[in-house]
């Protein structure tokens, strides 16, 4: 029987040297689906290929073709694969897609990559009727996983929390200037982050002339004269400063001046360097809202260690999920044998009845005749009740041994490949039950 | 009749503040704020029905007192709130706002109309009365909603600059969203309340015989006009932010202050709890 394999890479296994080796997108990554699909003993196929991660899904009888995949693009990946089947690759994916395994974790864009790595699967056909539920069914965890736990709330860095605190001061920044004080990384940075909020204009300035023309042009802000920054304060609404300076370069004296001239309009100081190039008496005027990195960083640990717990509580969400997604599907690879044995009951019911009506039929009446039928069915019914439900019961806890036994014990190995034949042999329900476990 | 209509409508908007503080509580069920806005839209549909019979039972003397005065103004506050939703759609105001309608319908519940029946006072048929009934209890409406804006914003300030970003943080609105908002309601309050004042003055003449009288209810509505036309020059000034959220609380708690001391001691103003 056919099982899941996945073989696969990522950044906790492969540098990106490797990594970027076997990674495809777009036309490249169809063509490689189709030729996975097209490989002997594949059913189904799906390739998730981001800049962290590649990793192939397969629904086969090996993993081989899985590997195959990498070996055949990067010889040296492999040392650097991990591979698993059955439910522990299910469990896998369900981590992947609810950003378990991400670098960063809980972060939202795993998810949309996942539906993509979906998406294209399908528009290659390699993907069928398994891959679609055991991504809908990933999709559902990472949704369950997103709205349960808080795994993707907060910042989780430095120029992230600027930005939600900017946020919460100023709405947007559209008709607002930022101006960036000093050519710290760091500050740099910063300033990227906030232009998401719109900012109108971004201002920039340096002791050394050329450092702030380089870094405007890196930022795509305006280089200003150092010795402007009396009124660049003035002009700006957000100051970010990370100069290398051992002193103040933004004092509280002067920010009580600068806020006359803002007429009070709102400040917010954002001071990235250590030691702080702003005064911290600055925060107790009013309309200043001022940050040191200390204050940033507090919120980055507690934001991580927010997502460690969360990461506890998903974790168990994933694995309820998989567990869920294994006994469905071993319930299903029950069907069929429970069907066949219906229907063979079934029919033995049929042909005694109909056997007993030829010898004793013309003595009875219509209502006689309805209840030797009657009889025959409740006959196997009853004797039938309890395998039915203890077959259903192991397959649900995830016993595939019984159904096997049960298939053996009653014979009905021949009949199970007759089965999609003679659909119309099969009662109404059961012929749908079949057309499911076809689809298999 | 009216009154149970009355009823129906405090149970709507209890549920919808409800609704709008489950949102504020649990920001990720968005449907709450929907379905918040939903439940105060009907209440609002409601109440209006409820005024409307109200009118026919009572002849209009029901607004005249403390209860029917508070009924009216939670009634034009929902209403406000529903319009600043569709305009600038912040639903966690409705936390704030919302259980202020619904403490000023409470004591309508427990009985509408006036104390005593009469005969409808001649001065209710003016039309300038109507109007002053009308816009005095807009602008105290926009009035009390500036005064859950500004309790947001000093709620989030304190956050902000206490460096203290726990769930207030992240559920509040931005201070400038808040400051802004607040500003707009009290100027349009202040000029919506200014066209009361001068109605309010007609009224006078017609039924008192004169603009003036040093009656308290003027004086009271008087100092409030006044304080808030001082509130939109300061705003020119560049008075914003905590100054501006604290005058605002002040404004509204002096509204609130005078109309509970006008109505709660008798016979202090000729205007208010009795016409006779």
């Amino acid at each position: 029987m056919s099982e899941v394999f996945l073989v696969g890479l990522s950044h906790h296994s492969a540098p990106i040297s490797v990594r970027e080796q076997v990674a495809l997108s777009g036309e490249a990554l169809k063509g490689a689906l189709v030729s996975l699909r097209a490989a002997a003993g594949v059913e189904e196929a799906m390739v998730i290929s981001t800049c962290n991660r590649v990793e192939v899904y397969v629904l086969a009888d090996q993993a081989e073709p899985a590997r195959r995949f990498f070996l055949d693009r990067a010889a040296d990946a492999d040392g650097h694969l991990y591979e698993h089947h059955g439910s522990h690759a299910v469990r896998h994916l369900f981590r992947v897609a609810a950003s378990l395994d991400s670098m960063v974790l809980g972060e939202q864009q795993i998810l949309g990559q996942v539906k993509e790595a979906y998406g294209l699967a399908s528009a290659a056909q390699a993907a069928g009727s398994f891959v679609s539920r055991l991504c809908n069914r990933a999709f559902a965890t990472a949704k369950r996983v997103r709205t349960e736990t808080d795994i993707g709330r907060g910042a989780s860095s430095v120029s992230q929390v600027a930005v939600e605190l900017v946020a919460k001061i100023f709405g947007d920044l559209k008709g607002r200037a930022v101006l960036l004080v000093g050519a710290g990384k760091m500050g740099a940075l910063s300033a990227k982050a906030l232009a998401s909020l719109g900012a109108d204009k971004v201002l920039v300035t340096n002791r050394s002339r050329e450092r702030a023309v380089a870094l405007a042009q890196q930022t795509g802000g305006h280089p200003r004269d150092w010795s402007e920054l009396a009124e660049l304060l003035v002009e700006a609404d957000v100051v970010i400063v990370s100069t290398g300076a051992p002193n103040h370069v933004v004092t509280a004296e002067g920010v009580h001046a600068t806020m006359k001239a803002r007429r009070q309009r709102s400040l917010c100081l954002i001071d990235l360097a250590v030691p702080r190039n702003v005064d911290p008496r600055c925060a107790d005027l009013s309309n200043v809202y001022a940050y040191d990195m200390d204050d940033l960083q507090r919120v980055v640990h507690a934001t991580r260690s927010a997502r460690a717990d969360s990461a506890l509580r998903a974790e168990a969400i994933v694995e309820a999920e998989v567990m869920a997604f294994s006994a469905e599907r071993d319930a299903r690879a029950a069907l069929p044998v429970l069907v066949a044995l219906r229907r063979r009951a079934e029919e033995i019911a049929v042909a005694e009845a109909e056997r007993t009506l030829a010898q004793v039929g013309g003595k009875l009446d219509e209502k006689g005749r309805r209840s030797v039928e009657a009889m025959a069915r409740a006959i196997v019914n009853k004797l039938l009740h309890g395998p039915t439900a203890r077959l259903k019961e192991a397959a649900s806890s995830g016993d595939s041994a019984l159904p096997g036994a049960a298939a053996e014990l009653f014979g009905i190995e021949g009949e199970q490949e007759q089965a999609p034949a003679r659909p119309a042999a099969a009662t109404p329900a059961a012929a749908h039950i079949v057309a499911l476990s076809e689809k298999r | 009749m009216s009154i149970n209509i009355l009823r129906l409508a405090a149970l709507l908007y209890a549920a919808g503040a409800a609704a709008y503080v489950l949102f504020f509580a649990r920001p990720r069920h968005r449907r709450a704020a929907t379905v918040g806005f939903t439940l105060v839209a009907i209440g609002f549909a409601v109440h209006a029905a409820s005024i409307g019979l109200a009118c026919r039972e009572f002849g209009g003397t029901e607004f005249f007192n403390l209860r029917g005065g508070f009924g009216m103004l939670g009634w034009i506050a929902a209403g406000t709130f529903l319009l600043l939703q569709r305009i600038l759609p912040l639903p966690a105001v409705g936390a704030f706002v919302m259980p202020l309608v619904l403490m000023s319908v409470i004591p309508g519940v427990f009985g509408l109309g006036p104390e005593t029946r009469g005969a409808i006072p001649s001065i209710v048929r003016l039309p300038s009365l109507k109007v002053h009934v009308a816009t005095a209890t807009g602008g105290v409406a926009l009035f009390a909603i500036a005064f859950g804006v500004a309790l947001m914003y000093l709620l989030q300030e304190r956050e902000v600059k206490g460096k203290n970003f726990g769930a207030l943080f992240s559920r509040l609105p931005s201070l400038d969203a808040l400051d802004r908002l607040n500003q707009r309601l009290v100027r349009i309050g202040f000029a919506v309340f200014s066209v009361g004042l001068v109605t309010g003055a007609l009224v006078a003449k017609n039924a008192w015989g004169s603009f003036w009288m040093w009656d308290p209810q003027q004086i009271a509505f008087f100092v409030v006009w006044l304080l808030y036309g001082g509130m939109v020059q300061l705003r020119h000034v560049g008075v914003h932010g905590r100054r501006y959220a604290l005058l605002t609380l002040a404004g509204f708690a002096l509204v609130l202050g005078s109309m509970l001391a006008l109505g709660a001691v008798p016979n202090l103003t000729r205007h208010g709890g009795s016409f006779q």
